[in-house]
């Protein structure tokens, strides 16, 4: 479990995605958000464990997480992956079957979902080619996340439809730092 | 195998339930409750090196504490058994999946048949101790070489009473599949154990008439991955005939598109499920994690699974 090396990242800004979305004006303002909880896996399918507070490297990721060491399920293949983040808000929706895409709620904990941050009041849509504040620490919008069937079996729920288009936002470490629940999130520029 | 989430367990007890046969106890160090399970099934619990291997739950399905697994010290096997034997006593930390199950309990059957030959009798212990909870009708049989070398036997012994039969071969005692008779409605077989014991049972059955809904064999295979060398195999394409060679260093998806199919794909590793393909009149050699068990027949992941000489794919 141990890194070989350290993990290829592409930088957020860099990405196919994040490069075009930084040119372009728009995307919500204003907005306040929460970091409820981190959590991190040391390796591909290891469970997720909660953490009270973590350090967040420039350019490598969360300390102990998976695409930190290099032990990630896609690891192997470089992307933007330094943090994960999922608003509390689209968990909530699955919770009461909203739209009603499967066969009724589906209750995804903070542990199961496998994205690092869980937030509130976070626009995540609105953040790829954005730079936002979490506590101390500066991320970068480099894709939209989404989901994958490996989710869907590793937790033998159906989320794949229903966690499409709301599967989060993966970005990169501008400025690192130590990042605890409860601490402010909002948009920088 | 699929895909399924690994927990850091730590073992509270270890104990020789026979000179050969570790018996550990498993906790969640941060939650009360380990994720439930259904007796017959089992986990995978990871090797230091990365390799798995599947064990039985022998313990109560009812007591969501704790897992409990029995392992044979195998000196001639590939190494897992003698691993853990020497390195999970109390206090350290075992790599444990989560539970599945391949050889349930019939539902609505009202006698069961529980055949256990040496460390097979461990799902079987778990399905013995859920009938006794529940007041079904079943009967354990536990094939061994003597009672010192029969695995749980107390604990059997004290959970079942006289449903317990045991077959000893030092005292010349053989279990004789010929005895379970003709086949009766309701009536469920289940046997694990070396392959010569589940084979007798099932030809036996088979010979008798039994039909092959009421008789269940659990089998460990080797994991198909290990040491594996790819070979080159054809892919035939169903809708216009076309016949496409697979190199060995090749995969398939890369092969497909050089040919001009337009094939979705994401991780190319085997795990995002992006690349899926329809299949028929192949042996496909299933190397992701991704598929469930249900689909491998006609489904695969071109990416990393390949076939056997050729397959016809659903192109």
């Amino acid at each position: 479990m141990s890194a070989t090396s350290a993990p290829r990242h592409v930088e957020a800004f860099a990405h196919a995605a994040g490069s075009v979305a930084a040119g372009v004006p728009g995307g919500a303002t204003g907005w306040q958000g929460t970091l409820l909880d981190i959590h991190i896996a040391p390796a591909a399918s290891y469970e997720m464990e909660a953490l009270a507070e973590a350090r967040c490297v420039a350019g490598r990721g969360i300390e102990g997480d998976r695409y930190f060491l290099g032990t990630g399920t896609y690891s192997p293949k470089p992307d933007t992956r330094e943090v994960t983040l999922i608003e509390q808000e689209a968990l909530d929706a699955l919770a009461r079957n909203d739209p009603p895409l499967q066969g009724g709620p589906i209750h995804l904990a903070p542990v199961d979902h496998r994205r690092n941050l869980t937030v509130r009041g976070v626009p995540l849509n609105h953040l790829v080619g954005r730079r936002f504040r979490v506590g101390e620490v500066i991320l970068r919008g480099g894709r939209l996340n989404f989901p994958c069937k490996y989710l869907e079996e590793l937790l033998g729920l159906p989320v794949y439809l229903p966690l499409y288009n709301r599967s989060g936002l993966n970005c990169g470490i501008e400025r690192g730092g130590i990042i605890r629940p409860g601490d402010p999130i909002a948009l920088l520029d | 195998m699929s895909a399924r989430v690994v927990m850091k367990l730590t073992v509270v007890e270890a104990v020789a339930t026979t000179p050969e046969v570790l018996r550990l106890t498993l906790v969640h160090p941060q939650r009360p409750e380990l994720p439930a399970w259904e007796p017959g099934a089992h986990v995978d619990l990871r090797l230091p090196d990365g390799r798995t291997r599947q064990y039985s739950l022998c313990g109560d399905p009812a007591d969501r504490g704790r897992y409990v697994l029995a392992i044979k010290r195998e000196a001639a096997g590939r190494g897992g058994s003698l691993w853990t034997h020497d390195n999970l006593g109390p206090g350290a930390v075992a790599h444990v999946s989560h539970p599945r199950n391949n050889f349930g309990l019939a539902a609505g059957a009202r006698r069961h048949v529980l055949i256990g030959g040496g460390i097979g009798v461990t799902p079987l212990a778990a399905m013995a101790r859920h009938l006794t909870a529940g007041g079904a009708d079943f009967i354990l049989h536990l094939c061994a070489r003597s009672a010192e070398h029969a695995p749980l036997l107390p604990e059997l012994r004290a959970l079942c009473g006289d449903r317990l039969r045991c077959w000893l071969s030092a005292e010349g005692a053989r279990f004789d599949p010929t005895a379970l008779g003709a086949p009766e409605d309701g009536v469920h077989v289940y046997a694990c154990g070396p392959q010569r014991l589940t084979d007798a049972v099932q030809t036996t059955l088979e010979r008798a008439g039994w039909p092959a809904e009421q008789v269940h064999v659990e089998h460990f295979a080797p994991i198909a991955d290990e040491n594996y060398k790819p070979e080159p195999f054809d892919a035939l394409i169903a809708s216009t005939g076309a016949v496409i060679h697979v190199p060995a260093d090749v995969s398939l998806l890369d092969v497909l598109r050089r040919h001009g199919f337009a094939m979705p794909s994401s991780c190319e590793i085997g795990v995002c499920g992006s690349c899926e393909c329809g299949y028929r009149d192949g042996t496909v050699i299933h190397r992701d994690v991704v598929l469930p068990v249900a689909k491998r027949q006609d489904r695969m992941m071109p990416c990393v699974s390949r076939a056997r000489v050729s397959v016809t794919l659903e192109l």
